[in-house]
């Protein structure tokens, strides 16, 4: 390569038809290869004096997963509003929430200053249904200030009518890039051609003005002895145009130079030292940087210049060119590349070699190995294509725990567990080597599928391979070791903690969150450290709320603050606030719960936030509420297949509250049909007290709660025991014993006072037996003036309250409503994206103004801003 | 990375082959046609017809190969229409 290939030249009028058409919303590129979109794209984001910010996004190749592309589109946003980036770099996760991640890029476009464009590039290459529709989501939402520019071969199935009937689509077609005489003139003398008037007509009209034709002719011109005689051959040639040229372009290269471009093209992209490995020659990257320099279709892909692709329609041709030459090689090059990816950790590209290559046994292997980790990357598409590729027979105990991975995390549990009799059946034949590996492998997804089921009994025995330390012949080894270990200790924790109420759920759970942050993954680190906020419901309520807050803090670090990831965490606070009388602010974090729940979930964590609202609902004096909230915990409780931890306090609450609105006979009868685990429990204990306390039988309460008082009946904790005191109280003061009724409020107090209990106190009603205790002494007067006030009707402030008075909180619609303001959608166009009609619209508008105190749309948008109510992830 | 090869997998609904003629402009060299393996290339004029017997997916695995190379595509045409459903079928709609 001489350097003096074709330049990218300014064509002044497309530049300003580019910047015509990105004064709209969206700019649509949509023109096939070859026709100079990125070319374009280039020239005009290097233009010197721009005042908008630039998102650069280019779509890989087939990319299957959306998740890694708005991944990207995020990173490419924060690069381009905040270079010293204050929040953690994006991470992947294994549930991916387009919506929130929707939201979430609205959000930091929304927050930068000044306009930002953002340009994404071969977007046909997204092949992801979800990520097409949820970017239809995000240009028709785009915030003021902000446009895009699509590039794109052919028109995509993007729903943008409304743009298109508002005027905000701009679109530039195939017609629009094709290059004038003029334009042909101006590049090939901006690349040293000398070519007759005539020549470069001819020239414009065989090629007919396609970009790449052009380029590549110019390529073979420069320095040609017979430009005009190219010329006069090329146009009387019947050869397709960029056959003909790419031939004609390698024919005057170096050999070296050759040789690289077949050789490499197999790779979606290339960089010295790969290239040199499969030339078997030094100095490739010195060739690449001179074909870059002369626009020779390879770009470099960093801004250090390491990383290089080729057109894609060049690539395609080489590839088939380097077939055709020299067919026995192409298997030994897919290998070497395969090799030296694995080597680099980028397993995606080396499984694709290897199959490539036709080791369909290794490529399985390489799979089966790192399929795990590749879930937890958010990659289960490009599993799944990549799994397509293998032909029929192939490696059955391998790839079918491939397919048990891909199914476990996309809730195929009954296809999971075939999948996983499968690769059991072929576990041994393997040789010895791989069988330890596929048996950790297997033991941990039946742990995670025996969780998922509630099948909790197969969930110790799993874990067993637990015991045994991780150890590998090298780090990479290790790493899928602790990848899977971190997933078997959390479901071991979930399991200990959620059904059996075993201690040993937080040490396994700390264990996990202290890997989980040694081996990078945020995303396990969040779920363990959220479930070690509920797990932690026997300790102190302080080290609780801390625990919750660590898991909530780095959940919004990620922008997982409102994932169902985070809910255990959010709801076990919600619950704590909601013991010591804070219910103001409990109430805030179950309505921020619920906004994590919208998605998935099961019923164990449903269960949770149902007891908690009953809580809520009773420690406010709303027993009907409260007991709709217990009943549907209850029923909740009944479609577990196992047991859960906080199982008898949901029956025992209900059964309480119902004997508390009237209904003892109901409650009696529901009673006689308890199993006896449940019946024998301390919760329950205190339930039958109450009923007969209803019945105007209190000597029966005593008797109800006497197997609690003596420590024999099963409590969940000591939270139970103050209750029991309690009840004991009210039934000896039924009695006329009002010394034994004092002693008992004293011994509840006492208890209560570490944590500062509040809500037993009035959940049962006790308020008479308090006052009762005023004229005596008692040892906690400052706790029974917080009870009392409580009783009468306020809620205790939050201790940890944030400086900034809070506004009245909005409703989740009227917030869905609040998400489009910063847009410049009408009122009118806010309804039709949220189908309601305009006088709902103007209601929830009207609201938002006065619980935000603001005056108008702008000043309502500032304060939703300071009060950081436009990213769902901080929303509260 | 693309496999230049028409996808294997068919699809369970996918209508028996078909025989089809696509026509591209421009002779096709032998680089290029050998992205069309399943499909036999003859030139017309200018332009090139390739004939092939290709089931569903494998036409659209070739009508991207025909994007992936920026090939001018004229024409798909398929040379043995299949069976409509029954007479009767029809006779009874509306």
């Amino acid at each position: 390569m001489d350097g003096a290939g074709p330049r990218l030249i300014g064509r002044g009028d497309l530049l300003a038809a580019l910047d015509r058409a990105v004064a709209r919303k969206v700019t649509v590129i949509s023109a096939p290869a070859g026709s100079g979109k990125t070319s374009l794209l280039r020239v005009w984001a290097g233009r010197p004096g721009r005042r908008h910010r630039l998102a650069v996004v280019g779509v890989q190749r087939d990319q299957h997963d959306a998740q890694q592309f708005w991944l990207a589109l995020l990173s490419a946003v924060r690069e381009a509003s905040a270079p010293s980036g204050r929040a953690e770099p994006p991470a992947a996760t294994p549930d991916f929430n387009g919506q929130a991640m929707v939201d979430r890029v609205l959000s930091e476009l929304a927050d930068a200053r000044d306009g930002t464009t953002l340009v994404i590039d071969d977007l046909h290459e997204l092949t992801s249904p979800d990520a097409l529709a949820q970017l239809t989501r995000l240009l028709t939402n785009l915030p003021g200030g902000v446009h895009a520019v699509l590039a794109t071969r052919r028109d995509l199935s993007l729903r943008l009518h409304q743009l298109r009937l508002a005027g905000e689509l701009a679109e530039i077609r195939a017609a629009d890039l094709r290059f004038s005489e003029r334009e042909t003139r101006e590049l090939l003398d901006a690349s040293g051609v000398a070519l007759s008037d005539a020549g470069a007509a001819l020239l414009h009209q065989r090629t007919e003005g396609w970009a790449a034709g052009l380029r590549l002719a110019a390529i073979s011109l420069a320095g040609h002895p017979d430009p005009e005689r190219f010329v006069a051959e090329f146009s009387g040639s019947d050869r397709t145009v960029a056959e003909y040229l790419i031939a004609e372009m390698l024919e005057r290269q170096p050999d070296e130079v050759k040789d690289l471009l077949l050789r490499t093209s197999l790779l979606d992209r290339v960089n010295g030292e790969l290239a040199d490995l499969l030339t078997g020659r030094l100095g490739s990257e010195r060739i690449l940087l001179a074909l870059e320099d002369a626009n020779a279709f390879v770009v470099s892909l960093d801004p250090e210049r390491t990383w290089f692709r080729y057109h894609h329609l060049f690539a395609d041709l080489l590839r088939l060119e380097l077939r055709r030459a020299l067919p026995e090689e192409v298997p030994g090059l897919h290998r070497r590349a395969a090799e030296w990816f694995v080597q680099h950790g980028q397993v995606v590209d080396a499984i694709r070699h290897t199959q490539a290559a036709g080791d369909w046994r290794g490529a399985a292997r390489l799979l089966a190995d790192y399929s795990f980790s590749l879930t937890l990357d958010g990659q289960t598409q490009t599993i799944q294509a990549l799994l397509r590729a293998f032909p029929p027979g192939v490696d059955h105990a391998e790839l079918a725990v491939v397919h048990a991975t891909v199914d476990l995390f996309q809730g195929r549990l009954d296809e999971a567990a075939a999948h996983l009799a499968v690769a059991e059946t072929y576990a041994e034949t393997p040789p010895p080597d791989r069988q330890r590996r596929l048996r950790v492998a297997i033991a941990s997804l039946k742990l995670s599928l025996a969780r998922r089921r509630g099948h909790f009994a197969g969930v110790l025995e799993q874990a067993k391979f637990l015991a045994s330390p991780v150890t590998g012949p090298s780090d990479e080894d290790i790493a899928l070791g602790s990848d899977l270990r971190v997933v078997a200790l959390m479901n071991l924790g979930i399991v200990e903690a959620w059904s059996l109420g075993l201690p040993d759920a937080e040490r396994h759970l700390r264990e996990g969150a202290v890997l989980a942050r040694r081996i990078g993954r945020p995303y396990l680190e969040v779920a363990c450290l959220a479930q070690l906020g509920f797990a932690s419901k026997i300790r102190p309520f302080a080290t609780t709320r801390r625990r919750c807050n660590e898991a909530i803090a780095l959940a919004d670090r990620h922008g997982w603050g409102a994932e169902p990831i985070v809910a255990p965490a959010l709801v076990t606070l919600a619950a704590n606030l909601v013991w010591t009388g804070e219910f103001d602010e409990g109430e805030r974090w179950l309505q921020r719960t619920e906004r994590a729940l919208q998605t998935d979930t099961g019923p164990g964590i449903r269960l949770l936030v149902r007891l908690a609202s009953g809580m809520l609902q009773a420690g406010r004096g709303r027993r009907r509420e409260a007991l709709e909230e217990f009943s549907a915990a209850e029923h909740l409780r009944s479609q577990l297949e196992g047991s859960h931890a906080l199982a008898s306090q949901v029956t025992g609450w209900m059964l309480a509250t119902q004997a508390r609105v009237g209904l003892p006979g109901e409650a009696r009868a529901y009673l006689a049909a308890l199993d006896d685990e449940r019946a024998g429990s301390g919760e329950v204990g205190n339930a039958r007290a109450v009923i007969s306390l209803a019945e105007g039988n209190p000597a029966a309460a005593l008797a109800a709660v006497a197997d609690v008082l003596d420590g024999t009946a099963p409590v969940i904790g000591y939270v139970t025991v103050v209750e029991t005191h309690l009840l004991a109280g009210l039934a000896h003061r039924e009695l006329g014993d009002q010394r034994a009724a004092n002693q008992a409020a004293e011994s509840a107090l006492g208890l209560a006072e570490p944590d500062r209990l509040v809500l037993p106190f009035v959940m049962t009603g006790s308020a008479e037996l308090l006052a009762a205790l005023l004229h005596h002494e008692t040892a906690h007067a400052a706790l029974l003036a917080d009870i009392l006030d409580v009783v009468h009707g306020s809620s205790l402030a939050a201790k940890d309250q944030s400086s900034s008075p809070p506004a009245q909180e909005l409703s989740p619609t009227e917030l869905r409503v609040l998400r489009y303001l910063p847009t410049n959608l009408s009122r009118p166009e806010i309804a039709s994206e949220l189908s309601v009609s305009v006088n709902t619209v103007n209601t929830h508008v009207r609201n938002i103004y006065t619980k935000l105190q603001a005056r108008d749309r702008s000043a309502a948008v500032q304060r939703a801003r300071e009060l950081r109510l436009l990213s769902a992830g901080l929303t509260r | 990375m693309r496999v230049h090869l028409p996808a294997l997998d068919h699809g369970l609904m996918d209508p028996a082959p078909a025989l089809y003629a696509i026509r591209i402009h421009g002779h096709l060299g032998a680089t290029v046609l050998s992205a069309f393996p399943a499909l036999a290339p003859q030139h017309h004029g200018v332009d090139t017809v390739l004939t092939g017997l290709l089931d569903r997916s494998a036409l659209y695995g070739v009508l991207a190969e025909v994007e992936a190379l920026g090939l001018d595509l004229l024409e798909v045409r398929q040379l043995t229409p299949q069976r409509k459903s029954p007479e009767s079928d029809d006779s009874r709609s509306p």
